[in-house]
């Protein structure tokens, strides 16, 4: 998959609130994430492009071709959607069966399900968790389990929704490693995000999402250099970019390791 | 948070009446369809219930209510018709099945009363909100775990309702069809129970610690967040319901 584009999509839950009215946006190689106040539609987004919500108006296209007449079900051999929430997804009593659900489904055998499950396991360091009750596990592990889950399809999307809540340190920097083996894999990696942060560390892209509109899109470095419209949508910028704006440098920092090195050299 | 209630938020004097008055009615009301069962009475107390439906604007709503009864109005029409013990008088007849005037006659009070209930129990539920009766049955001296039971019944419906598609969304993501011949449907139902159920649970155990916390088991006499209503002609509504029962009463002791 080299694109996922949305041509002037319409869509609302209710018929006095619309969400998204004539919304363009494509989705290329570039690892992307979205940003946005809790509202702004971005969870919206996502479902319509996993066919779970269907636009009122306008079409879904993967590398040109219409993807409108898809279910959800269909779509999941190209995409792949980890959801907030894993409590909503986990019910076999084996991790290992748990993650080979949604490969079986997609019509691999169960051999193959079996080795995708366990390299997907091995990508979120829960090998040895295979054999456990998921319900046993934290929270955040149960979380990385539902990543894995989606990982083992094999898709050629993937899009993560809010993957480091709730994670420490250790988690983050698992979901970082995992989300630049799939970018290096030539994979579509999308992630909605409230970790500015985090957005601003590993992703290539960024796009601000403000009441179902588009108000910034571009590299993640001008995206979070523009303070006053981020601000409109309710967003700080990241907390290494504030430190460098409150020292007095006008150069704009996303990596902590930027800011350090050019402290260093000043010295 | 949405709730399942038949509630409509209007401004009417019956949405003003208490909650309890409006309670005492729909006792009241059926008692009196039993007390007196003539169909000119009843008809009469179905007309003032009718009138309180108009009166509170929510005649409208009550309509799919009552339309829901109307296969048990047709069936005890048949029924009583064509099978009641004291049948005598032909009416008419369909082959060798008689439909009788007496059983007829059964059948209108039997009509006429579940069109009492329904009405009566319309006034009271489209009118009041849960919330306010509930809170104004805990003042009366009910249980708070009585009534923390009605509203989470209530809340709970919609909750797993939502909690379910979000459940269908996850595992159609992962490639489940949910739609389809009876056979996809059942391979569908475990992984789309198993969360529902597990969740629940966890919600139920989250949801009584939460209670706990803020000391809802105490043996602390409770206040009430909201000031009380002022229910203007309470006593008055009260005590001419209550009359017309006692009139009722005396007047079938009489005849």
């Amino acid at each position: 998959m080299n694109t996922f584009e949305l041509k002037d999509v319409a869509f609302s839950y209710s018929l006095d609130i619309q969400i998204f009215d004539g919304l363009d946006l494509t989705f290329d190689s570039r690892t992307t994430a979205i940003v946005g106040q809790n509202g702004a539609g971005k969870t919206t987004l996502v479902k319509l492009m996993k066919g779970l919500l269907k636009p009122s108006k306008g079409t879904l296209l993967i590398d040109g071709d219409s993807i409108d007449k898809q279910t959800a079900a269909q779509l999941s051999r190209r995409v792949g959607l980890v959801f907030q929430n894993p409590n909503d997804q986990i019910f076999k009593t084996n991790v290992l069966e748990e993650v080979m659900f949604g490969p079986l489904n997609i019509g691999m055998s169960r051999n193959e399900a079996e080795k995708a499950a366990r390299e997907a396991l091995r990508k979120v360091d829960l090998e040895s968790k295979a054999e456990d009750n998921p319900y046993d596990l934290s929270l955040s592990e149960r979380k990385l389990i539902a990543l894995s889950s989606i990982l083992a399809m094999d898709t050629e999307m993937i899009i993560f929704d809010e993957p480091t809540m709730g994670q420490d340190f250790a988690g983050k920097e698992k979901i970082k490693a995992i989300i630049e083996e799939l970018h290096t894999e030539g994979k579509l990696v999308l992630c909605i995000l409230h970790d500015m942060d985090f957005a601003a560390e590993v992703f290539e892209r960024t796009v601000v999402m403000n009441q179902g509109e588009i108000i910034l899109d571009g590299p993640t470095r001008d995206v979070f250099s523009k303070k006053e419209v981020l601000e409109k949508a309710y967003l700080e910028q990241p907390y290494v970019t504030q430190i460098a704006h409150a020292l007095g440098y006008d150069e704009s920092f996303i990596h902590e390791s930027e800011l350090i090195n050019f402290l260093n050299k000043n010295d | 948070m949405n709730t399942m209630t038949l509630y409509v938020e209007k401004d009417s004097p019956v949405h003003h009446l208490d909650p309890l008055v409006k309670l005492l009615y729909v006792v009241a009301a059926i008692a009196l369809t039993y007390i007196l069962p003539e169909p000119l009475f009843i008809a009469g107390v179905l007309f003032v219930t009718l009138l309180l439906l108009l009166v509170g604007k929510v005649f409208r709503n009550s309509l799919p209510i009552l339309t829901l009864s109307l296969f048990l109005i047709f069936s005890l029409v048949i029924v009583q018709g064509f099978f009641h013990p004291d049948n005598v008088t032909e009416l008419f007849s369909l082959g060798p099945l008689v439909f009788y005037e007496e059983g007829l006659y059964v059948a209108l009070i039997l009509v006429l009363r579940v069109l009492v209930m329904i009405g009566s129990f319309s006034v009271l539920i489209l009118t009041t909100s849960p919330d306010e009766m509930v809170e104004r049955l805990i003042k009366k001296g009910m249980s708070p775990r009585i009534g923390h039971v009605i509203l989470s019944v209530l809340q709970l419906i919609p909750q797993m309702r939502a909690t379910t598609s979000k459940i269908t969304d996850a595992q159609r993501s992962r490639g489940m069809e949910t739609e389809g011949s009876m056979l996809t449907r059942i391979k569908a139902f475990f992984p789309l129970m198993g969360p529902v159920v597990l969740n629940s649970l966890n919600e139920t155990k989250e949801r009584s610690i939460a209670l706990e916390m803020r000391g809802f088991g105490s043996s602390m006499k409770k206040t009430f967040l909201n000031e009380e209503k002022q229910y203007p002609y309470n006593k008055l509504l009260g005590g001419i319901i209550i009359a017309i029962v006692i009139l009722g009463i005396v007047w079938r002791v009489m005849a």
